[in-house]
């Protein structure tokens, strides 16, 4: 019964139905099947959604949009490029830099793709930079947001686990600067092979006015941060205080925000935490039942039959996670399957904060992996260039992100390192 | 019709700005009261979840009045423009049905949680359990709307 509950979810995702309904009409039919009282779909749905850290996602949502509208987008990237524009390729370097500072901001990988892309993709084209190259890049590197904290698909990853936010936010910081680094040393080498231009050296009044016109937006990364890890906030507080601060910064320092725009983005981030809350309601139905199926345990006493060794274990599970990450969004794919394979990790004696951060690298990875990538699909649309062109230009960022993610596997100090020095 | 739609979505609306205002205030009261009070309230936390599921029941209707839910469309366009309308139709049809399941099971719900109450606010979970029943209205009546609409002007 439970392949029939699955086969009738991918049916429903390939005739587009939204994710979250497609989980939602797949677990009706099991239940009618089953004969189990319909009153579960709205008793799993409220437990699923009355979580008390969930309620950080509207948070900080919220507080991304508010510090958005104020030009942000623009002015991180202006203040990447004083900083790297005179190195060969420099605009391609600002792209991945902007990500690796705009990820504090958005904490999505297609949000991030969308809005650095929408400013990035034609101004590299206008420098010369291939379309191909200029999508590719622009999505690879929006990869990086949801690693570096603070990151929505973490704070998911805990409400699934039980595991400390705090924690989970500093082991991604290591990840995700390696991948934002590795991003970069991959791009300088492609523009110096192509001869991608360079601009004149900044001056350091240049750079410094750019640092302080991104300067507050930063500062909200770290209070929310050191806010959390220091034990001031919980992560709902936290995104509240995010959003009072980028409301006050908003209004008296950018001076972009008015009460009838604040209404429209109070709307739209709701908008938005709303369609996550309602996949996280049916999820938890979804959950429950793959629980009461036993797939959990089916699935770990498949994969142990298989092999006993923690690594195997642990490129079986990779592979898995690519596979799904390349055609599901991935707070979806984390909620189906985060809870499942963590038992299996476990069982293997893998640390739960160490797969949260290898699960997590692997669905993003899966966004930009042809030919189904949801990332190459927003990047090649704003390009305007096939995806198979995004596709093959992609191919080293791709194999970067690969090595990131054997790295990250293979040596659980990097994910543990920054939790243990604070919070131990 | 139309001043039952525009009726209902302005209520959404303001039903959600609303919320998101508790949730606001209630979280910011909590963080005061921890800082500033020698004891601090324990409403403050259940109330930030209540707002928080209210905004959501609200908002999750006007995230489907303008299409918020993520999709997978990959295959969907490989479709001729008829097979698509028919596919739309049918997804559209099936999400009224989950949501007025939702509404209708969420109404049996709010019943069962009448003698309850919440343990620091003191009132009836009934009042909490209600935001599915929003949901599943809200819902349903505007994919019952894209639904009609892809036989008003099929060519939308």
């Amino acid at each position: 019964m439970i392949w029939a509950l699955l086969l009738v979810f991918v049916i429903c995702l390939l005739l587009r139905v939204p994710i979250a309904f497609a989980l939602g009409l797949s677990c009706l039919g099991y239940l009618f099947w089953k004969g189990i009282p319909l009153i579960v779909v709205p008793m799993k749905m409220y437990s699923g959604i009355d979580v008390f850290v969930l309620l950080s996602i509207p948070g900080f949502i919220l507080a991304g949009n508010l510090m958005n509208h104020g030009g942000l987008t623009a002015k991180i990237i202006a203040f990447c490029n004083h900083l790297m524009g005179h190195i060969r390729g420099g605009l391609a370097l600002a792209n991945i830099g902007a990500s690796m500072l705009f990820a504090g901001i958005s904490g999505t990988a297609v949000s991030d793709t969308a809005s650095i892309g929408s400013v990035m993709i034609p101004a590299m084209k206008k420098e010369g930079y291939g379309t191909g190259f200029s999508c590719a890049i622009t999505a690879a590197s929006s990869t990086v947001g949801p690693i570096i904290p603070p990151s929505v698909p973490m704070i998911i990853a805990a409400t699934l686990s039980g595991l400390s936010v705090g924690r989970l936010f500093l082991a991604g910081a290591i990840p995700g600067f390696l991948l934002g680094f590795g991003l970069m040393g991959i791009t300088y080498y492609i523009s110096v092979k192509r001869k991608y231009p360079k601009h004149p050296k900044s001056s350091l009044g240049q750079i410094a006015r750019g640092f302080l016109d991104t300067f507050w937006s930063l500062l909200m990364t770290f209070i929310i941060l050191f806010g959390i890890i220091g034990g001031v906030f919980t992560p709902t507080e936290a995104s509240i205080v995010a959003v009072i601060y980028a409301l006050i910064i908003g209004m008296f320092v950018y001076r972009k925000l008015s009460f009838k725009n604040i209404l429209v983005i109070v709307l739209d981030s709701m908008k938005t935490s709303a369609s996550l809350m309602v996949l996280v309601g049916f999820a938890n139905l979804f959950g429950w039942i793959l629980i009461t199926e036993q797939l959990p345990q089916l699935i770990s006493t498949e994969i142990m039959a298989f092999s006993h060794n923690k690594y195997v274990v642990l490129l079986l599970i990779n592979v898995l996670l690519i596979f799904v990450g390349t055609f599901m969004e991935t707070i979806a794919a984390l909620l189906v399957l985060f809870p499942i394979l963590l038992k299996v990790a476990l069982a293997v004696e893998v640390d739960p904060i160490h797969f949260a951060v290898i699960a997590l690298l692997n669905l993003i990875i899966g966004l930009t992996t042809p030919p189904l990538g949801i990332c190459l699909f927003v990047s090649s649309s704003i390009g305007k260039v096939s995806i198979g062109t995004v596709s093959r230009e992609g191919a080293p960022f791709l194999a970067v992100s690969l090595i990131v993610l054997i790295l990250v596997t293979l040596f659980p100090q990097l994910s543990l390192y920054l939790p243990g020095i604070f919070m131990d | 019709m139309k001043r039952l739609r525009k009726r209902l979505a302005l209520f959404l609306k303001y039903g959600t700005l609303a919320s998101t205002l508790g949730l606001i205030t209630a979280t910011l009261i909590q963080i005061y009261a921890r800082f500033y009070m020698e004891n601090a309230p324990s409403w403050t936390e259940e109330a930030a979840r209540f707002f928080f599921i209210y905004a959501m029941a609200f908002g999750a209707g006007l995230a489907m009045k303008d299409n918020y839910y993520v999709q997978f469309d990959v295959l969907f366009n490989r479709f001729t423009k008829k097979t698509r309308l028919w596919i739309n139709r049918i997804v559209l049809l099936l999400t009224l049905f989950l949501f007025l399941l939702l509404a209708l099971y969420g109404f049996h719900f709010v019943i069962q949680g009448l003698p309850e109450h919440s343990p620091s606010l003191g009132v009836p979970m009934s009042i909490a359990f209600s935001s599915m029943v929003v949901m599943g209205l809200s819902v349903s009546y505007f994919a019952g709307l894209q639904l009609l609409k892809t036989f008003k002007k099929p060519n939308n």
